[in-house]
């Protein structure tokens, strides 16, 4: 895959996270003040608190282990080898 | 009496595993105390991360919180840390990487490669004192269980010995291997613990939905947001408390200290995951406790009402169960300050003490930091002699203050223009803006939104003074030497696809 489309990806992703963590911040769009209807027990603003919770917790594995943006074990050791060399090259000089 | 019995158990069984690790001989090396060789697995790096974190403010905390005020908590502990899975992913990769290509051991590390000696030292020094009331918060959440569950047998006084002593006998002891295994098991207990007592609160009442109704028309307050003439739980506050504790999160030593010691890629990126996904799950649950506490034991007023967890056990479960219950309130505790004490101890070892002193040996090292341990615990123990403010607040200021260090953390890695001039002025004006607010103020004005201030709460406040400060001094400033000379590191090529 290109780097360009990876970039794309990686913004896109980034963008539905930051609008997710607003919402885990704050209940700007779904919450109100004063009563509200309760849904299992719960004041509705705090259920849809919960589901954005899981949702944005689902959305984070996918990056972390289900995509080709993030770090994996394969490249752990190239990347170290590389940043040790480069040490040893400023070293040396 | 069973409580005590079996919270001492669990003091003895926590010194019994760290004593296995000092045997197995992983303490020898300055590299196996401080970072358990870089060897953890992933089982151990989520539950020890999370126990380090989770606390009494988790569960006694929370459930006051719960408790005083209804769900709009669910906002400080819970949904909140979910957004941690990618930010401590973004912000430590590199601590990761770079750690483990230049074996890294301290928090204090990236700050003095990318930025020079100083920052590494005001950092350390910061964190300290950041550490300190979260702390202080654990040893009075323990104290205040200790005599409730006890009745009066272990006074609050005696309980701030009680527990810290064995702390820093199986800290001492274990070094980072020790204390993650210690962490582990009890990150398990406490987890089983708390999904157990949640259960037996709402079956009290015949369920979750019939106890939440009748706390609703007892208390319909505790389900709206916006009450008490729109001051509890606005908007603004909301975000404000949010906000500080997943910042928060994000630069304390535990992360640092725990992307040292991962053995994989695959761990650290299941422990940043599994955290905020854990609490969105376990920490809500001492909330809910909290709330239904309301109508099971009423009338509980301000540090009171850190005592409800405990109480709603002994009045929901079983004497021998309600023991266990308040006991893994315990090791939530004890697993917190452990990890907030041994990161510490081990900045101030490696941090500064090799600034001041480069010829010290690294067995030397690991002495020191064995004493620093007994040091801050003392120290801790000695503020929390006379406690004044409840658990929850006392931590949420901690994770404000600390919060400070952000910017100039992201900009050793992000951003080729930081500057050590930058770092430096943001973080001391970060710094001085919450000590400032909580002289004027008290600590309603770090955790309260403040009209003169465009309802921002004092963090939040000193958050974006910090954040301002760090760019505009980084624009104004040329990079040094060691700033140049980093670049090369930090901004390697093999690591910018990631």
């Amino acid at each position: 895959m290109s780097a360009k489309a990876n970039k794309r990806k990686n913004l896109g992703f980034l963008v539905v996270f930051v609008v997710l963590t607003v919402f885990c911040w704050c209940p700007v769009g779904y919450g109100r003040y004063g009563e509200v209807g309760l849904i299992l027990g719960m004041p509705s603003w705090a259920f849809y608190l919960l589901v954005i919770g899981a949702l944005l917790f689902v959305l984070q594995w996918i990056y972390l282990f289900q995509t080709d943006l993030a770090l994996y074990d394969r490249d752990l050791e190239n990347i170290v080898d590389t940043l040790r060399k480069t040490e040893m090259e400023d070293l040396r000089s | 009496m069973i409580a005590v019995i079996i919270i001492t158990s669990l003091c003895f069984v926590s010194v019994f595993i760290s004593y296995v690790a000092f045997r197995k001989g992983f303490t020898k090396s300055a590299d196996d105390y401080f970072v358990a060789g870089s060897s953890l697995g992933y089982f151990v790096l989520i539950f020890s991360l999370l126990a380090s974190f989770l606390s009494a403010f988790s569960m006694f905390g929370m459930s006051s919180f719960g408790y005083r005020l209804g769900y709009g908590s669910l906002y400080v502990l819970t949904a909140n840390l979910v957004p941690l899975g990618f930010l401590w992913y973004f912000m430590h990769k590199k601590t990761f990487l770079l750690g483990r290509a230049r074996k890294w051991m301290t928090m204090g590390a990236p700050f003095g490669e990318r930025y020079g000696t100083p920052m590494k030292i005001i950092l350390v020094l910061v964190v300290l004192v950041a550490s300190v009331p979260y702390v202080v918060a654990q040893i009075q959440g323990i104290g205040v269980m200790l005599e409730a569950m006890s009745d009066g047998i272990i006074s609050f006084r005696l309980g701030l010995f009680f527990v810290p002593f064995f702390i820093a006998i199986y800290l001492m002891m274990g070094g980072m291997k020790g204390a993650a295994w210690v962490n582990a098991i009890q990150g398990v207990f406490f987890s089983v613990m708390v999904f157990v007592l949640f259960f037996f609160v709402m079956m009290k009442n015949g369920g979750f939905v019939p106890t939440m109704e009748m706390v609703m028309a007892k208390h319909p307050t505790l389900f709206q947001i916006g009450w008490a003439g729109g001051k509890v739980w606005s908007y603004p506050m909301i975000f404000g408390m949010a906000s500080a504790m997943a910042l928060g999160c994000v630069c304390f030593p535990q992360p640092y200290m725990h992307a040292y010691s991962s053995r994989s890629v695959r761990g650290l990126k299941a422990m940043f995951l599994s955290f905020g996904g854990i609490c969105l799950f376990i920490i809500t649950m001492p909330t809910l406790i909290g709330i239904a506490g309301n109508v099971i034991v009423p009338g509980l007023k301000g540090v009171e009402a850190d005592k409800i967890y405990g109480l709603v056990a002994a009045a929901t479960m079983p004497d021998w169960l309600a023991a266990l219950a308040v006991a893994g309130g315990f090791t939530a505790a004890m697993s917190t300050v452990n990890g907030l004490v041994f990161g510490n101890a081990v900045n101030l070892s490696l941090d500064v003490v090799k600034t001041i002193r480069p010829q010290t040996q690294p067995g030397e090292y690991i002495t020191l930091a064995r004493i620093f341990v007994a040091i801050i615990m003392a120290v801790c123990v000695w503020i929390a002699w006379n406690p004044t403010t409840p658990v929850a607040e006392l931590s949420v200021i901690a994770f404000g203050t600390v919060a400070v260090t952000f910017f100039a953390l992201w900009g050793a890695y992000y951003w080729k223009k930081a500057t050590a001039a930058g770092a430096i002025s943001s973080t001391l004006a970060g710094v001085f803006m919450n000590v400032l607010f909580f002289v004027l103020g008290g600590k309603n004005m770090i955790l309260f939104p403040q009209t003169f201030m465009f309802q921002l709460n004092g963090f939040l406040a000193s958050f974006i003074v910090a954040g301002i400060v760090f760019f505009v001094v980084s624009w104004l400033t040329t990079p040094g030497k060691t700033e140049e000379k980093s670049l090369k590191l930090f901004f390697h090529p093999v690591m910018e696809k990631y």
